[in-house]
């Protein structure tokens, strides 16, 4: 080991900080780790001040008891939100990134700096005149309504915009030369090469919708509209229905049930949730 | 034979220049796809907001216009007081556990140790779940009787303390879960900035006999500062808009020690139907908002300078 270390080119110091920064990180995700467990353990054994890290008795009664609500009507309904919210907020995005990038347009980059700008405005501060106008067309609880106010994200406008500014444009000036229309151009030729901003951008934009919280709550009225972390946050001992005895155990199989989506979202496209952020350094 | 290929390849330079000089309309309707719902739902809201404002509304009558009656009320209300006090405390213990937790990390992570990819994937994995799995796990964990963190704070000797059930304590818990929820934002963006300072510049100060704090002192800290100016400012902006852990963690309790803006915005709005009165309270979020980042900008460029 000493040996292999010394390979490595470390010091002891090194070893010592080595382990030090790896227990901090699996101390960092423990609560993760805590919630599925706590999620499989009967009650008796969650209301107790002996830690159990790995169940001794293992139940899937939780479970049982989260799915007696319309978690899977929930599930769908942030399912349509996010997808279809984002598939429109991705392609949109591009277009306007394209065309700022790539068309000469003149006021381009001012209508480029109008878009950053309105980044200083929180969505929060335009909630509520926006509640109150959704509720006098009556689109309160309606898909239009989880879906609309949330295609204009700038982060995919940015991102496209970068990713065209730097890439060669070669490629689809042949393209323009053989006659191709600017749209036909963008959609067969340009599109398809922006591979990597284009999952950058999905997936970021993806996880804001999954994870989208105080407009679902504002704008949805009737509980089988309601999103998942919407439904799901009604499972907190403050508010929800359980004795004291089980909240825990439920609530922590309900989020189990939340964050596994987005967690293996992560995993599997950790690359590009990390070269998206940090390229953008937006998050709304 | 080469002169023929020469003036082709001259005459397709000559097109793309002619194609690039060309003004291209059609680019509008480009920008329109998106700038339409933009102008929607991103601009047109905050222009009706002002409106809002100055009336009295609720969802059923029609809207009176009372001139600057919001405003003055909530200058002598004491819950819009106390969540808007409430939210500096939330920035003053937030911003900086943040900002010193994820350099910490981040430069962890840059030393490139063995597995620090699974250090750099377990920082992040808090970021990318949703407030309601947050609020709910910090529920749990900060639970007075049962829950993980008294139970080891226990072993050092420190009482069980009521996390979220105390007037005294509930903005730290909150506070607690919200570090945990925030940090990974701040992480990757310091950590890109840290792999972007050129290495020879660091080997060059380690040749000079610069050791390691003073080589984090005197080379890195200097590096990052546009970056942690960045990430103070961000996390500034979300920590002002807190809300949806709040909401899960302590409804704003108890005796409203844990409500912040946007929440007593919420309940303005929802429990108790005065529209006017909650777009007043958000326009005078959104002041202090812009307000403290200019003053932010401003004294980082002076530090810098």
């Amino acid at each position: 080991m000493k040996g292999r270390m010394r390979e490595l080119g470390m010091t002891r110091g090194d070893v010592i900080v080595w382990i030090g920064g790896l227990l901090v990180a699996l101390a960092w995700a423990a609560p993760f780790v805590w919630m599925v467990s706590t999620s499989f353990k009967f009650p008796a054994d969650v209301m107790t001040q002996d830690i159990e890290w790995f169940p001794r008795r293992w139940t899937l009664d939780n479970y049982r008891k989260v799915f007696e609500y319309p978690v899977i009507r929930w599930g769908f309904n942030s399912l349509v939100q996010a997808t279809v919210s984002t598939g429109l907020c991705v392609f949109f995005g591009a277009m306007a990134g394209y065309a700022l990038a790539r068309l000469r347009v003149p006021g381009g980059r001012i209508i480029f700096l109008v878009f950053l700008a309105s980044l200083m405005i929180p969505s929060e501060v335009t909630v509520v005149p926006m509640l109150l106008a959704f509720i006098k067309i009556g689109w309160a609880s309606t898909y239009q309504a989880l879906i609309l106010p949330t295609i204009a994200n700038v982060f995919s406008v940015y991102i496209f915009r970068q990713f065209f500014l730097s890439f060669p444009r070669e490629i689809e000036e042949a393209a323009r030369l053989d006659g191709a229309s600017a749209f036909k151009t963008f959609l067969l030729v340009a599109l398809p090469l922006a591979r990597a901003p284009m999952i950058a951008a999905s997936v970021i934009i993806f996880t804001l919708n999954w994870n989208n919280f105080l407009w679902p709550l504002l704008v949805v009225f009737d509980d089988e509209m309601k999103t998942l972390p919407v439904g799901i946050a009604a499972f907190a001992p403050i508010t929800g229905s359980h004795t004291q005895l089980e909240a825990f155990s439920v609530s922590m199989a309900a989020v189990t049930v939340l964050s596994v989506p987005s967690l293996l979202l992560f995993f599997f496209l950790q690359k590009y949730f990390i070269q998206g952020i940090s390229q953008g350094g937006v998050k709304q | 034979m080469t002169t023929s290929t020469g003036t082709i390849a001259g005459a397709t330079a000559g097109l793309a220049e002619a194609e690039r000089e060309r003004i291209h309309w059609v680019g509008y309707l480009f920008i329109a796809a998106f700038g339409i719902p933009f102008l929607i739902f991103n601009v047109l809201p905050v222009i009706f907001g002002f409106y809002v404002a100055f009336t009295e509304w609720s969802i059923f009558g029609a809207p009176e216009y009372v001139g600057s009656r919001n405003f003055e009320e909530i200058w002598s209300d004491p819950w819009a007081w106390q969540a808007f006090t409430n939210v500096l405390w939330y920035a003053l213990c937030i911003v900086p556990s943040v900002t010193v937790l994820a350099t910490l990390f981040a430069l962890y992570v840059n030393r490139g140790y063995p597995a620090s990819g699974l250090a750099r994937t377990l920082f992040f994995s808090p970021n990318v779940v949703s407030a309601t799995v947050i609020g709910l796990v910090w529920v749990w964990m900060l639970d007075t009787q049962f829950g993980l963190i008294n139970h080891y704070l226990g072993f050092v000797g420190i009482g069980p303390i009521p996390w979220l059930t105390s007037i005294d304590w509930s903005l730290f818990g909150v506070a607690i879960a919200s570090v945990w929820w925030d940090l990974g934002l701040a992480f990757v963006l310091i950590l890109a900035a840290l792999q972007d300072i050129p290495k020879d510049l660091i080997e060059a100060a380690r040749v000079d006999g610069a050791g390691p704090f003073s080589r984090l002192r005197f080379i890195i800290l200097p590096q990052l500062r546009p970056v942690l100016s960045m990430v103070v400012t961000l996390q500034l902006i979300a920590t002002l808009r807190i809300f949806s852990q709040i909401f899960v963690m302590t409804g704003g309790g108890p005796a409203g020690s844990s409500a912040s803006p946007i929440y007593y915005i919420y309940t303005t709005a929802i429990t108790r139907n005065l529209y006017g009165y909650a777009s007043a309270l958000a326009i005078i979020l959104f002041v202090l908002i812009l307000l403290i980042t200019v003053v932010q900008r401003v004294i980082f460029r002076e530090v810098t300078h």
